[in-house]
């Protein structure tokens, strides 16, 4: 039965049909599985089964990586709210598009699905400065800062990522504080996020989450070492 | 053979020297000037002047008559521009603050008389004066589906896109679309005789190709139809659209395409063959760490797989202020001499 849920659900996300999921949601609901069973073995394995067809078919587009997010961000809110008890959250990011960009699709798609993978978010918005990440990472204890470019000189400007990298390093914190990046002009030069001082990059949001949480658990690990 | 000449002669495949070479260096504008964005933007003068300096410099074959993309969302009402000194303004005024507002969004009745355009109008009037008579004169036209994201950002027109409510959506499309078909009507009155359509919703990057077939498609032939696509570049906002050049031949008729460096330049040409041009397009976002040397393969190699057989022209993508003149007079001086035809 979990299984016809999964591929329903799937299905919907795929067609970026946000009713149809939620009536598989509902009808998963009705017929007996928890709210914990729709964000467990629902919600989350449909978001990593969108990573793994992303990963297989790079063709698939952003409609698809868009919709995965808001219906994954959509359940897992209304679902959160039924929870026996709180979840158990896994980490948590400051998140904001760097300093001049004003373009916040993709990091609304990174959110979405972060949220649904049991991640704390910290969203500062758009045409955010470096000091603001920093100062917001630290304040909110957060593993990860992750910051959204859709524009060359945004990317690669010198009040952007490359500032992060330096105020993280002068302050020390570079093993306690990952810098994650997305955005359009990464997806042209993979290369790039070296360049501007980041440790990770992902070529869209889907994968961003995934990029992530991997970084999360790295800075914890290193945390409890 | 003038560089008019040379551009006709590539897309009907009739002999010429060498293939065109097209270059976009918008973002060099205010430098080139020693200006500040805000101010540079302010006139026409600045822009022509501009582009002309930088074309009489590494003699390429196109001007640009484009000042800003946001320009479209002035001429809407936007009334705050985000300016950079070190790359392209953003658009920070959205006049779609809630769907309510697409009921009240008016279509200036001619486009032409609103103050936004004045700086468009001279900066054509002086490239069309100067250059129109030998160079091809470029302009970028946002497609009907593409407007709304500068009208509410991308976020928001997304999932009105995809969600609806659809009567709303539509509204807001045709709205567009009669913008867009004042705005080529005017651009081609003034001496733009290049037209970049730019639709990233026509390219299966952003949306599914069934949902371009059933509800792109329409807006866009319907963006085109008045005017005809005489001139017409199809251009996906440098997304990947391989996959819909046949469509793109079939059901609206243009024959230029701007491959993104993304795509599969080799199976784009394929697609196109002697129907249209092709036109392959450099990572110049790659290009800002490469060395001159990398610069020129580069460029043999996409000479390489377009050349042969005619129909195809080089161009660039974004130009970012960040690259290296080195390189880029390293990718001019490649291309100028891998582009020679026998």
């Amino acid at each position: 039965m979990l299984e016809a849920y999964i591929q329903s659900y799937n299905e919907a996300v795929f067609e970026t049909d946000k009713q149809a999921a939620l009536e598989v949601v509902n009808k998963a609901l009705s017929e007996g599985l928890t709210p914990e069973d729709v964000v467990f073995k629902l919600v989350i394995p449909a978001v990593e089964a969108m990573m793994a067809r992303i990963e297989s078919d790079p063709d698939s587009n952003l409609a698809q990586h868009f919709m995965t997010a808001q219906i994954a961000a959509d359940v897992t809110e209304r679902m959160l709210e039924k929870f026996s008890q709180p979840p158990e959250v896994i980490g948590r990011v400051v998140i904001g598009a760097a300093h001049g960009d004003l373009h916040s699709l993709g990091k609304r798609i990174v959110i979405g699905c972060l949220k649904s993978l049991m991640v704390d978010v910290i969203d500062l918005g758009t045409n955010v400065s470096a000091i603001k990440f920093v100062d917001a990472a630290i304040e909110e204890d957060a593993q990860v800062i992750a910051v959204s470019a859709m524009m060359v000189h945004t990317a690669t400007g010198e009040h952007g990522s490359m500032e992060i990298r330096q105020l993280l390093r002068e302050r020390g914190l570079e093993d306690k504080i990952k810098l994650a990046v997305g955005g359009a002009p990464y997806r042209f030069d993979p290369e790039l996020y070296a360049k501007v001082g980041a440790d990770a990059w992902a070529p869209d949001g889907v994968t961003a989450a995934k990029v992530i949480v991997q970084l999360i658990r790295e800075v914890k690990k290193h945390d409890a070492a | 053979m003038t560089p008019l000449e040379i551009l006709a002669a590539a897309t009907n495949g009739t002999p010429a020297p060498r293939i065109p070479i097209f270059c976009n260096l918008l973002d060099q504008g205010p430098g080139e000037l020693g200006m500040h964005a805000k101010d540079f933007f302010s006139q026409g003068e600045h822009v022509a002047e501009a582009q002309l300096r930088l074309l009489k410099r590494y003699g390429y074959d196109n001007v640009w008559s484009l000042h800003y993309v946001g320009k479209d969302a002035e001429l809407l009402g936007c009334k705050d521009i985000l300016f950079a000194d070190d790359g392209a303004p953003n658009v920070a005024d959205f006049v779609i603050k809630s769907l309510d507002d697409i009921a009240k969004l008016e279509i200036p009745t001619d486009i032409t008389q609103h103050p936004a355009w004045q700086p468009v109008a001279d900066c054509l009037a002086i490239l069309r004066a100067e250059v129109g008579a030998t160079h091809p004169i470029c302009a970028y036209l946002t497609a009907s589906t593409t407007l709304p994201a500068m009208l509410m950002g991308m976020e928001k027109w997304m999932e009105l896109f995809l969600q609806g409510p659809f009567d709303v959506r539509d509204e807001l499309l045709r709205k567009c679309s009669d913008f867009f078909q004042q705005q080529i009507a005017a651009l081609r009155a003034a001496g733009a005789n290049v037209l970049v359509y730019s639709s990233p919703f026509g390219s299966p990057y952003f949306v599914g190709k069934n949902q371009i077939q059933k509800t792109v498609l329409p807006w866009m032939q319907r963006d085109l139809q008045p005017g005809g696509v005489d001139g017409v570049v199809y251009y996906c906002g440098m997304a990947p659209f391989n996959d819909v050049i046949d469509l793109v031949f079939d059901e609206l008729k243009i024959t230029t395409h701007y491959i993104s460096p993304l795509a599969d330049l080799a199976e784009a040409k394929r697609l196109i063959n002697t129907r249209g041009l092709t036109c392959g397009v450099i990572d110049d976002i790659k290009m800002i760490h490469w060395s001159e040397e990398q610069t020129r393969a580069e460029v043999k190699r996409i000479i390489d797989i377009g050349k042969p057989g005619g129909h195809f022209l080089f161009g660039t993508g974004v130009m970012p202020l960040a690259l290296p003149e080195a390189n880029i007079r390293a990718m001019l001086a490649a291309a100028f001499e891998y582009g020679r035809l026998p």
